[in-house]
């Protein structure tokens, strides 16, 4: 944490996997990318903080509710038989990535990657509070006096306060979180929740203030397998050394000399970048993609004169002289895989039923021989309703001949979005059950007759 | 012992960046771990199957007791793994032998 900035970072001929790390100062950049990034993240975090606060129908609109075993997504209830739903929205989030991988490369990290976005907000705190780069620097190398010390108190009052508060939104969507602020007012919070709370806190005051960039270069997978979704057709961000090279100084509003190329060698674009890289050394893993070497470029080129996009957003066969193919078998099988998987669950959520039967034969007892000449079997049933309002629901046995259901008699009453756990008692004449005989349970909403279930079971009978 | 990696690190910075890479590789497989055993399984049943000391948790201490012992199942794995190929290169005399000059 204490690197002193004029000190160079050691250099390892062979790549190092552990490199000795130097505090990165990025500085301050305005632009057309900035702009959007800021957007951004303001959009984003928006919605973190926002939605979580939004009900509808008297139900917290998201809330994968862990205490309860049940998932609460846009108006839809899902239990953990729905499972499903979840894995195939994961393998579509997936999928996504790989497809904007392909087509745009790392926009996801420059511009929406949650490492990124806090990441941006503690560096706007920083700069609130600690000044520009150089302000910054200096800062860190000055004895501690009454400025310093302020200066950097509320940095981390600000900091830690926001996340205390990002964790505190993020543990309220698996616990509702009405019920966990009013507890955090009341200092009545179980000591779970507490816990997640602090833990979450932590990572994103750790990972957002101090290790920014190195999560980026040594604990994100994606920035590892990132190069294999990529091709010579992808969207990266890239230095024009045909144009730029040689590089060197020249006075405001002179044309470059004859063997001079268009980069000043201002190194600006180092001074912005966020993981400390050089993009004129061409693409690095690190590279983040934020655009924020392209602004810093294109500002200095209004300012001497030059053409903008020196550094820009292009590909590596627009580099080399050929033309860029949008249209590419990779795009084409990610694409295809993409519409399948969300095909899949908008067809499976639209003709989802939402009811549950689960038989259990009881294990007490095969039969009971009642009436005379007649026998019982027993079970127990969970119904689970998963629609949105109650339903009654009729039970009805079949399988045998004059097979009776004698419990239970009336309608099985289920709220919305509970479970009924209903004993059963069903009858048959012991000269037509001998044996065993596979028999269904089938259950239906008399309100709605298209939410039916049927689960198949056994009867057993005297041998 | 302070034997300094290629990078400039004492052994005890590159221990703590070992503890560092295992603990976050082994955190993600439990995310994934916990993820997978819970959507099947509610804590709450295996407790009433469990031994008695466990009669008092609630489901919330029945995640949280799952997912670090997916976390210590997994670090163990990470851990073990680090230490193999650590030992390899102490037999192999690197990092020592093999120093870059610069």
């Amino acid at each position: 944490m204490n690197a002193k900035l004029t000190t160079v970072a050691p250099q390892s001929s062979a790549p190092s996997f552990y490199e000795a790390a130097q505090k990165i100062y990025p500085r301050e950049v305005r632009g057309r990318f900035a702009t959007k990034r800021r957007w951004t993240v303001v959009v984003l975090l928006g919605l973190f903080y926002g939605v979580a606060w939004i009900s509808w129908n008297g139900q917290q609109l998201l809330l994968f509710d862990l205490p309860a075993r049940k998932f609460h997504v846009f108006g839809l209830t899902l239990w953990p038989q729905d499972f499903v739903y979840l894995a195939l929205l994961l393998i579509i989030a997936a999928l996504s990535l790989f497809f904007v991988t392909a087509l745009a490369g790392r926009v996801f990290c420059g511009y929406a990657c949650p490492q990124t976005v806090w990441t941006e907000v503690f560096l706007w705190i920083e700069h609130w509070t600690e000044g520009t780069r150089s302000q910054r620097q200096k800062l860190d190398q000055r004895a501690w006096n009454l400025e310093k010390v302020l200066r950097k108190s509320s940095k981390q009052l600000l900091w830690l306060s926001l996340a205390f508060y990002t964790g505190f939104t993020f543990v309220g969507y698996f616990m509702p979180i009405r019920s966990i602020g009013a507890g955090l007012v009341q200092l009545s919070l179980g000591p779970w929740a507490v816990f997640w709370i602090l833990l979450y806190s932590l990572a994103t005051y750790g990972n957002a203030g101090y290790l920014r960039e190195q999560v980026c270069k040594y604990m994100c997978p994606y920035a590892r397998f990132q190069s294999a979704m990529f091709d010579k057709d992808t969207l990266v961000i890239s230095y024009d050394e045909l144009r730029g090279e040689p590089r060197g100084a020249r006075r405001r509003g002179a044309p470059p000399a004859k063997n001079q190329g268009d980069c000043i060698d201002c190194t600006l674009c180092v001074q912005v970048c966020p993981t400390g890289i050089d993009i004129r050394k061409g693409l690095q893993y690190e590279c983040i993609a934020c655009a924020a070497c392209i602004d810093a470029c294109d500002d200095v080129m209004d300012k001497v004169g030059s053409a903008r996009g020196l550094i820009r957003y292009t590909t590596e066969h627009a580099m080399s002289g050929n033309r860029t193919r949008v249209a590419r078998p990779r795009l084409f099988v990610y694409g295809a895989l993409l519409s399948f998987a969300t095909g899949i669950i908008a067809y499976s959520l639209l003709t989802r039923t939402p009811l549950i039967l689960d038989v259990i034969r009881d294990r007490n007892a095969l039969y009971r021989e009642v009436r005379g000449d007649w026998v019982e079997n027993a079970y127990s049933i969970k119904v689970i309703n998963e629609d949105e309002k109650a339903h009654h629901y009729r039970l009805q046995a079949a399988g045998i001949a004059q097979l009776e259901l004698v419990t239970p008699a009336g309608l099985i009453d289920v709220p919305p979005g509970s479970v009924a756990n209903v004993p059963v008692r069903l009858q048959a004449p012991a000269a037509s059950a001998q044996g065993v005989h596979p028999i269904t349970l089938r259950i239906t909403a008399q309100d709605a007759p298209s939410i039916v279930r049927t689960e198949k079971t056994r009867f057993i009978g005297p041998q | 012992m302070a034997t300094p990696s290629p990078e400039g690190h004492s052994s005890v910075q590159r221990f703590l960046m070992d503890v560092g890479l295992v603990s976050w590789s082994s955190f993600l497989a439990a995310c994934v771990a916990s993820i997978l055993f819970f959507a099947a399984v509610d804590p709450q049943l295996l407790r009433d199957a469990g031994p008695r000391i466990f009669d008092n948790l609630s489901r919330e201490a029945g995640y949280a007791l799952g997912f670090f012992f997916f976390w210590m199942l997994a670090a163990s794995a990470a851990g073990l793994s680090v230490y193999m190929v650590r030992s390899a290169e102490w037999h192999d005399g690197h990092p020592d032998t093999e120093r870059d000059s610069d």
